[in-house]
């Protein structure tokens, strides 16, 4: 549990700081130098949920996951880490949506939205999966 | 008895849930994860912002109130004494009610005045603003830059408020380089080419040291704090060029 708690505390930072240069430069041009249409995706109808930017979302995210991971990793309490699953996995196919917007709705790609989309994946991997029925007892 | 109070404790720490464990009786021990979950936004925070300088340093700042950048568009005498710089937006209405100022200072003072003109495509309120810019690089690509960023000001009601992608701003865009005269083939591949977009994306890195909101002129190297009116360009121009006559005469 502490190997994986290491990993997510180092994927989950990549995630903090990726959500917080896009919400830093919410409205300012982005530099796109591996893809081309960072500002079609970030100025898009779809990068905000409410009027909240969708990088804010996953800051949330992330600051979660990184937590519940610096508990199992420097407390050894992973009742947290436990949980993390959850919202891994609603990531992850909130994610797979995101990156299906961009390929065939928007036709461009933002290489910060695709990295975010890699992270969230790896760490719905990485997350510990629920033992469904490891508690139900014997009969 | 150390049994007993071992096992209430470790209950009490079930049933409070883990936050209020931790915020309420967490030992001293325990602080560790809040204190690395602290750092760790702050380190992030200081490296996305480290990250969203890059390429706005102050040799950009600098380069934003210079005469003359890398992609700028020069209308007037290359030599001219007054220099003026624009960061505009060819669907920002301000900007539309500038560029007639503009063209009767320049039109009554030539080759005293000239005016660079910058991209600063507000693309969050403006949806056509950036095809806007890159139509007008693209018509520049064929000669036409101040042809095209004319029309797009003339007719700005025309295309602004279009929606991409029905109907099209690109369409009207092609329609002007058609009155322009210019190859429409050649047009198309401009607007098409990351290369037209990255050069409005540089001058928009140049601007934002700079710019709090379109359009914003740089007048002889100074940023202007407010948007004066044509009286006020006229009275500048007038004191500079005296200032410079009187000066030639001592």
């Amino acid at each position: 549990m502490r190997t994986r708690g290491i990993i997510l505390l180092l994927l989950a930072f990549l995630g903090l700081v990726d959500t917080l240069y896009l919400g830093i430069k919410r409205g300012k041009p982005v530099p796109c130098s591996i893809t081309t249409g960072c500002e079609e995706v970030l100025n898009s109808e779809f990068s905000t949920v409410g009027g909240i930017p969708i990088s804010w979302f996953g800051f949330a995210f992330y600051l979660s996951v990184f937590s519940a991971a610096a508990f199992a990793v420097f407390s050894e309490d992973d009742r947290l880490l436990r949980w993390t699953f959850w919202p891994a996995l609603a990531g992850f196919l909130i994610s797979i949506g995101l990156v299906g917007v961009q390929a065939f709705i928007l036709h461009a790609y933002c290489q910060y939205c695709l990295g975010s989309a890699i992270l969230t994946t790896l760490i719905f991997f990485v997350s510990p999966k629920p033992s469904f029925g490891r508690n139900l007892p014997d009969n | 008895m150390a049994n007993i109070l071992q096992a209430g404790h470790e209950e009490c720490k079930y049933f409070l849930g883990s936050f209020g464990y931790y915020l309420g009786l967490m030992p001293t021990s325990k602080t560790a994860p809040l204190v690395v979950i602290i750092l760790a936004v702050l380190a992030a925070g200081g490296i996305a912002i480290f990250m969203s300088r890059q390429g706005s340093s102050a040799n950009d700042a600098a380069d934003a109130s210079s005469a003359v950048g890398q992609t700028a568009r020069v209308r007037g005498a290359a030599d001219a004494k007054i220099s003026l710089v624009e960061y505009g937006d060819y669907q920002c209405p301000t900007c539309g009610q500038y560029h007639p100022i503009l063209q009767e200072l320049l039109a009554r003072y030539p080759g005293k005045v000239k005016l660079e003109f910058h991209h600063f495509p507000l693309v969050q309120m403006h949806s056509n603003a950036m095809a806007a810019a890159i139509a007008a690089e693209s018509a520049g690509d064929q000669g036409k830059f101040w042809e095209m960023h004319d029309l797009l000001f003339e007719h700005q009601r025309q295309w602004g408020d279009l929606r991409n992608p029905s109907p099209n701003p690109e369409a009207v865009f092609l329609q002007f380089a058609l009155q322009l005269g210019l190859d429409s083939n050649k047009f198309m591949q401009s607007m098409r080419s990351p290369e037209t977009r990255d050069r409005v994306l540089a001058d928009v890195r140049r601007g934002n040291p700079i710019v709090k909101g379109t359009p914003t002129f740089v007048l002889d190297g100074q940023v202007l704090p407010n948007l004066p009116n044509l009286e006020w360009f006229v009275d500048y121009v007038e004191r500079q060029l005296g200032t410079t006559a009187s000066k030639s005469e001592k």
